[in-house]
């Protein structure tokens, strides 16, 4: 039996490879392989009209301008940005190049891609809506406010057959260690049951620093701002700037915290070693104090069992005690039986990962797809539905709903406010 | 009830104050849960005694009460009886009625009232579907109402279909929109009949219910919708039909697709003898493809061809 180097099934806050990293270590090799760059067909110099891309950014703070330069640096789309859209530009918007309202944006029929980077609770119903009217999708992460929200994007993908790709690429990079490869074999098999394998994640998931304020007071909406299309699907509350510019991610109407903003980065990459792109874990338990109704807060870990016996850790370590339920515990040929083992062997080896820029050329799947990044996503949301209900829960990966607790399953397909709905 | 209040008060005075940014960082889990079990014992003067404490939104501190209020609701929907969760409910409802004003400031109750229907949104279950059905009319509740309703599941129709005709302006929409949510067959005709309001998001929204709902009659007035010119509602419109085709196509067994160029007449009075919904579901695909003859609209196009060729 061959030996490989195996990853430690822990990751600790501060191993945590790059956005940029990632992308340097996966996108460029991608490009250089399979696409011939625009400008070359285009003569020196040159780059036909028809051969750049219209381009919109939706939601232009934060992430935003990094999301969009990534279109061209990274995913070499050679785009041109034609449209602007965020709900804070309501005192300088043309409907020309500068929106507010980003159903405008999709309505152009010169726009073939849209890069999104909105708060959260936009993500699944602009990606939806684009895909509708025909655009290519890079959504920011994380994809989605709640787990409804992340199959409506798949099925909108399925339909309308467009490109989505989730805005972190960890598996990219992941992807191309041997050891990676070998523990996604045997997972991609089936054969190790019961696995016995236990991955923690500790650390990194910035609780407090993505924590809301719980005594808020209403203060006046600023005038650039279009309040009631910013709060879009969520319920109405009063303005408080701490909703907006980056600290929505405090709370649970707009984002999920920490967890929620630093998850699909860390279990983007697990979810593809794992190979666990295509289900959810069946037992979720946290240990949490009991949680605000608006504001996100503390946790201490929380731990999720997948129906073959793979267990996940997220273990904060900025509240209560740390997890000591069990250990971390790899996954190996060794845990196979002979047999196994030669049946793992012979497994040809995964597709290398396409890049969004590429699949937005060939039509490939690219490798951070809807349903990858929607399971991602279920995890975060799972993680925050047991610290939120203060519940442990029991989850049904294909009807994806949480069994036996009506009340905590109002927490995978929330209501919308209208107009908006899934 | 004298005594029960000032014990509610005192329990409700030893939850964590927010540190100097606000946050509940230094909370104790084991402290929080057996205050609430305190106050839980109270019974109904230990949930009334908690919504006398809230005051509107920025004119006093009422933190503390707000956070016990929604504690107990989680609280109760941990405890493996029923009626506990049940009781709560019912209080909290009775309470979204009662006289006196919520505010001790008497600065107004619509957004407490706000609050404890988020409550019941929680933990509430059908027995205050009633309760929050009486706020769809209410222009600031409506919305908080219709979510509660849809979250809760039972009753919710009844609520709606029973607000729709006395409804105006957000209230109309929501309560609509929401028509859809619980796909209330019972309200077909009243969408179709939306379908032709001014108002675009009202069009929109009945459109998508239809198709929610999966209404086998709604197949030719979908397509007309879908066929405007306004971009933004001719893409809803459309994912509308592809939705509704998708609906009919599930509920019954598949057929062969019309050849393009086949008299849509022609071929339903093929496959309408047998199981409309698929035929009907396939017509959609048809009329899809026959109309987006746009470059910009390509991608519409083979979405139909695709949709028909997977029936071959």
């Amino acid at each position: 039996m061959r030996k490989s180097k195996m990853e430690p099934p822990v990751r600790q806050a501060n191993n945590r490879v790059t956005r940029r990293q990632f992308l340097k270590g996966s996108m460029g090799t991608a490009a250089a392989l399979t696409i011939v760059p625009r400008h070359v067909l285009g003569g020196a110099g040159q780059t036909p009209p028809s051969e750049t891309v219209g381009a919109a950014l939706i939601g232009c703070g934060g992430r935003g301008p990094g999301t969009f330069s990534d279109l061209n640096r990274e995913h070499k789309l050679n785009v041109t940005m034609l449209a602007q859209c965020d709900v804070r530009f309501r005192d300088r918007a043309d409907n020309k190049t500068i929106y507010t309202d980003f159903r405008r944006v999709l309505e152009r029929k010169d726009i073939e891609v849209v890069a999104i980077a909105t708060p959260p609770h936009w993500h699944a119903l602009i990606s939806i809506a684009a895909m509708e009217a025909g655009k290519d999708v890079l959504c920011e992460k994380p994809m989605t406010r709640f787990i409804a929200e992340g199959r409506a994007v798949v099925e909108a993908q399925r339909r309308y057959k467009r490109i989505f790709q989730i805005g972190t690429y960890g598996r990219f990079g992941a992807s191309q260690s041997r050891a990676n490869i070998e523990t996604h074999k045997i997972m991609k098999s089936g054969l190790l049951k019961p696995c016995k394998a236990v991955y923690i994640n500790r650390g990194g998931f910035k609780v407090k620093e993505w924590s809301g304020k719980v005594n808020l007071r209403p203060e006046p909406v600023p005038s650039n701002l279009d309040w009631d299309m910013y709060v879009g699907p969520s319920p109405m509350k009063p303005y408080n700037p701490h909703r907006t510019g980056g600290t929505h991610r405090c709370y649970w109407d707009y984002e999920g915290g920490g967890l929620s903003d630093m998850g699909q980065h860390f279990f983007d990459p697990f979810q593809w070693i794992y190979a666990k792109d295509d289900t959810s874990p069946v037992e979720i338990e946290a240990y949490a104090p009991p949680a605000h109704p608006e504001a996100c807060g503390m946790w201490g870990w929380v731990e999720m069992k997948y129906a073959d016996g793979f267990t996940l850790v997220l273990d904060s370590g900025e509240w209560g005690q740390p997890y000591s339920r069990q250990e971390p515990r790899g996954v190996s040929m060794g845990d196979l039986d002979e047999k196994s083992r030669r049946s793992v062997a012979s497994m040809p080896d995964p597709e290398p990962l396409v890049g969004f820029g590429e699949a937005v050329k060939t039509r490939k799947r690219p490798g951070g797809h809807a349903e990858a990044a929607h399971r991602c996503a279920t995890l975060l949301h799972l993680a925050n539905i047991a610290i939120r209900t203060g519940r442990k829960i029991r989850y049904d990966p294909v009807k994806e709903q949480i069994i036996g607790d009506e009340e905590a399953n109002r927490l995978v397909n929330q209501p919308m406010r209208a107009p908006w709905h899934l | 009830m004298g005594n029960t209040s000032v014990s509610v008060a005192e329990f409700v005075s030893k939850l964590p104050d927010p540190d100097e940014n606000g946050l509940l960082s230094s909370i104790d889990k084991e402290s929080v849960e057996n205050i609430i079990a305190e106050i839980h014992k109270a019974g109904r003067d230990g949930i009334v005694g908690l919504i006398d404490m809230l005051v509107e939104p920025g004119k006093a501190d009422d933190v503390k009460p707000r956070y016990a209020l929604h504690c107990l609701a989680l609280y109760v929907c941990k405890l493996n009886d029923k009626k506990h969760r049940r009781a709560f409910a019912e209080i909290l409802a009775s309470q979204l009625d009662r006289g006196q004003p919520f505010d001790r400031l008497r600065a107004g109750s619509k957004q407490i009232k706000g609050y404890l229907i988020r409550q019941l949104q929680v933990a509430g279950g059908k027995e205050v579907a009633g309760a929050m059905g009486k706020f769809l009319l209410d222009e600031e509740l409506c919305e908080y109402a219709a979510q509660a309703l849809v979250a809760i599941g039972g009753g919710a129709a009844e609520q709606l279909r029973d607000a729709l005709p006395k409804s105006t302006g957000k209230c109309r929409l929501t309560v609509i929109q929401n028509l859809g949510v619980v796909r209330d067959r019972k309200s077909v005709d009243a969408l179709k009949q939306a379908l032709g309001d001014e108002d675009r998001d009202i069009r929109l929204a009945a459109a998508w219910g239809l198709a929610n709902i999966g209404d086998a009659g709604s197949v030719d007035v979908l397509l007309k919708a879908a066929d405007v010119e306004n971009p933004y509602e001719r893409i809803k419109a459309a994912q509308a039909c592809l939705l509704l085709a998708e609906n009919l196509v599930a509920a019954g067994r598949l057929v062969p697709s019309p050849a393009e160029g086949t008299a849509r007449e022609e071929w339903d009075a093929i496959n309408l003898e047998a199981d409309p919904s698929p035929a009907l579901g396939a017509g959609i695909y048809a009329h899809l493809r026959d109309t987006r003859t746009d470059p910009a609209e390509q991608y519409l196009r083979e979405v139909a061809e695709s949709a028909l060729a997977a029936k071959e």
